[in-house]
């Protein structure tokens, strides 16, 4: 006899879920609306979305002087609205490359820049800020900027991690990876110090440092388009991949047996993952904490299981780092914090809760 | 479905592992794979599925070259439940037990109902099915061993391949475990440390020593207190047990004198 969803337990988990998910789209909606209304300076709400719905639709509400132009349009649909939705896009990035990456090396661990990607990023971007590309290349390289090195960088050390892992012949396992994510990491810091050392501009080095923990200041239409559409062709791809990265969970051998090419997945996530986040990493700088802490936050009430775990933690990286940049905008007048200080101050607590609270095992055995 | 492997060796850190070996499982058979620890029986299995790749000889599978079919063909076909090796993140039971159905599955294809069915029908044959709504990581040893029984089951294979399924379990799910293996009535080849067990489920045992097979043939033939010793370097006694008919093994200690 067939029966119906409704009969089993995950059936109904997978009907609930649905409607989590559709909760988590709402929200993020509104976290953008309502995140695109608060900043340094006062707009009242009815101003706000009058400019949104004449830029987007061209219904003229009240009066027109200030829907095309003006500092107030400036504000709410130059810098305001592309901020709030990069946030959104990186944090949606940025998780999804955190679930997938912690399932691709089965380490609970793992977060997106573990294959040395922020390290490799940090050197190509201190090498453009504290010497400049123009003072050592002519051409076409001289003119690239902060952004391009970091590309580069994370690409760099990234391929090196995958070459490292796969010397000495053998099945590249995780703890492979993970090591020679460890020895490119300080590699690249040994380098990216000794420039910051000698290049000693105090000025310079503050460009550095803002830039190592990430911001959303730079953010416009144009720079949103690259990592808007990375985002969704990644998020695409994923959802397609939810099968395969859940046998993942389960250890190498299993996922095996169960049907999966391991070591041809295994690169292509990585590829995939590691081009997301250089995306991200030469858009915004190395916003740390959301692609570690999302996916367990995530775990810890919806479970492991990529189907929810994937489109939540993606919703829930969006709306996390859009509230994250709100607080870096207005918490200290007249200057930003870097995201990256915010994400990390508001995650190191929310990491030792879940710690404390026993339900929740990190991946490790519970006790 | 039969299950072949022609003149495989495998080298590991430069040490020959597996030795030339060729075994066959045909169609319904229980096959018994004995030996010492590190005689090669599991890296001899994890060639055969398809974890490790051999340095030479084939894995033939229904006469086809396994290393030429897709992963996922494979797993429609032949199922394993190995050594029991921890995992990081952790999921119900239940849906450990539906991982089963993945290499029935298309990436975007829903679960079933049907699906659902048979996670139940194999927990239900492992005596597991209270535990559904469990975390598999809060599981004993031996309730792990039998979920992951549970997921092979419900991958709905024709062939098994067993690494020492009884290790972590107490004697009734020895026992149990074996019946559920057998009563399946599909092919089975099954690494196995306990010779009793072996003289009872087994149509058939491969001894393995040294990487090489020293024996192979009917259980009844092949486990006698000659090879025991020889294998094992234990002395024993194989009797005939009055009331079972049955074949089973007395073993001596130096201890007891």
């Amino acid at each position: 006899m067939r029966g119906t969803l409704m009969d089993n337990r995950l059936g109904r988990k997978h009907i609930l879920m649905h409607f989590v998910i559709l909760g988590f789209i709402g929200l993020l909606i509104l976290s953008i609306l309502l995140a695109v209304c608060i900043g340094s300076v006062k707009i009242p709400f009815y101003d706000v979305y009058r400019i949104v719905l004449y830029q987007v639709t061209h219904i003229e509400v009240g009066d027109p002087e200030i829907l095309g132009g003006g500092t107030l349009y400036e504000i709410v649909w130059n810098v305001r609205l592309p901020r709030v939705l990069m946030a959104a896009v990186i944090g949606i990035l940025l998780a999804v490359c955190g679930v997938v990456m912690q399932a691709t090396v089965q380490n609970p661990l793992a977060d997106p820049y573990i294959l040395g990607i922020s390290s490799g990023a940090s050197l190509g971007a201190t090498f453009s800020i504290m010497i400049g590309a123009s003072t050592v290349f002519t051409g076409v390289l001289a003119e690239t900027g902060t952004a391009f090195w970091a590309f580069l960088g994370s690409l760099g050390a990234t391929a090196l991690v995958m070459l490292l892992s796969t010397l000495g012949g053998g099945r590249v396992t995780s703890a492979k990876l993970v090591l020679a994510g460890s020895v490119i990491a300080s590699l690249c810091g040994a380098f990216t110090n000794m420039m910051v050392y000698i290049g000693n501009d105090a000025d310079n080095m503050k460009s550095v440092t803002y830039w190592l923990l990430g911001s959303m200041v730079s953010a416009r239409w144009n720079k949103l388009l690259l990592p808007g559409i990375c985002m969704i062709v990644g998020v695409v791809f994923f959802l397609t991949q939810m099968r395969t990265l859940n046998t993942l969970l389960l250890g190498e051998e299993a996922a095996i047996t169960l049907g999966v090419n391991l070591s041809l997945w295994r690169k292509v996530y990585m590829i995939f993952t590691s081009l997301l986040t250089a995306i991200a990493v030469c858009t915004c700088g190395i916003v740390g904490f959301v692609g570690l802490m999302v996916p367990h936050i995530v775990r810890g009430f919806a479970g492991s299981d990529h189907r929810y775990l994937l489109p939540l933690s993606a919703l829930f990286g969006g709306i996390f780092l859009i509230w994250a940049d709100v607080v870096a905008r207005v918490l200290l007048e007249n200057t930003e914090i870097p995201i990256g200080v915010i994400t990390s101050a508001v995650g190191a607590p929310i990491f030792v809760y879940m710690m404390v609270k026993k339900s929740y095992g990190f991946g490790g055995q519970n006790p | 479905m039969n299950l072949k492997t022609k003149e495989i060796e495998i080298v590991l850190s430069k040490k020959e592992i597996v030795k030339k070996v060729s075994i066959q499982v045909k169609e319904n058979e229980f096959v018994g794979l004995l030996g010492p620890n590190g005689s090669g029986k599991t890296t001899l299995l994890k060639s055969i599925y398809r974890v490790l790749k051999p340095q030479a000889g084939l894995v033939l599978l229904d006469g086809e070259d396994m290393s030429k079919m897709s992963y996922r063909d494979t797993a429609r076909r032949l199922g394993v439940v190995s050594q029991f090796t921890n995992m990081s993140f952790d999921f119900s039971v239940e849906e450990v037990v539906l991982m089963g159905r993945a290499p029935h599955k298309r990436a975007l294809s829903q679960d079933t109902a049907e699906d659902f069915r048979i996670v139940e029908d194999a927990l239900r044959t492992v005596d597991m099915l209270d535990f559904r709504n469990r975390s598999f990581q809060t599981l004993s040893g031996g309730e792990k061993q039998r979920i992951l029984l549970a997921r092979t089951l419900a991958q709905q294979v024709q062939l098994l391949v067993l690494d020492e399924p009884t290790n972590h379990l107490d004697i009734k799910y020895q026992i149990q475990i074996m019946d559920v293996v057998k009563s399946l009535g599909i092919g089975v080849l099954a690494a196995l440390h306990d010779l009793n067990l072996t003289l009872m489920y087994c149509t058939y045992v491969y001894v393995l020593k040294d990487g090489k097979i020293v024996a192979d043939g009917h259980p009844e033939d092949i486990i006698t207190s000659e090879l025991i010793k020889e294998v094992y370097e234990v002395d024993c006694e194989v009797v005939r047990h009055p009331a079972t008919g049955k074949l089973y093994v007395v073993y001596f200690s130096k201890a007891q004198g």
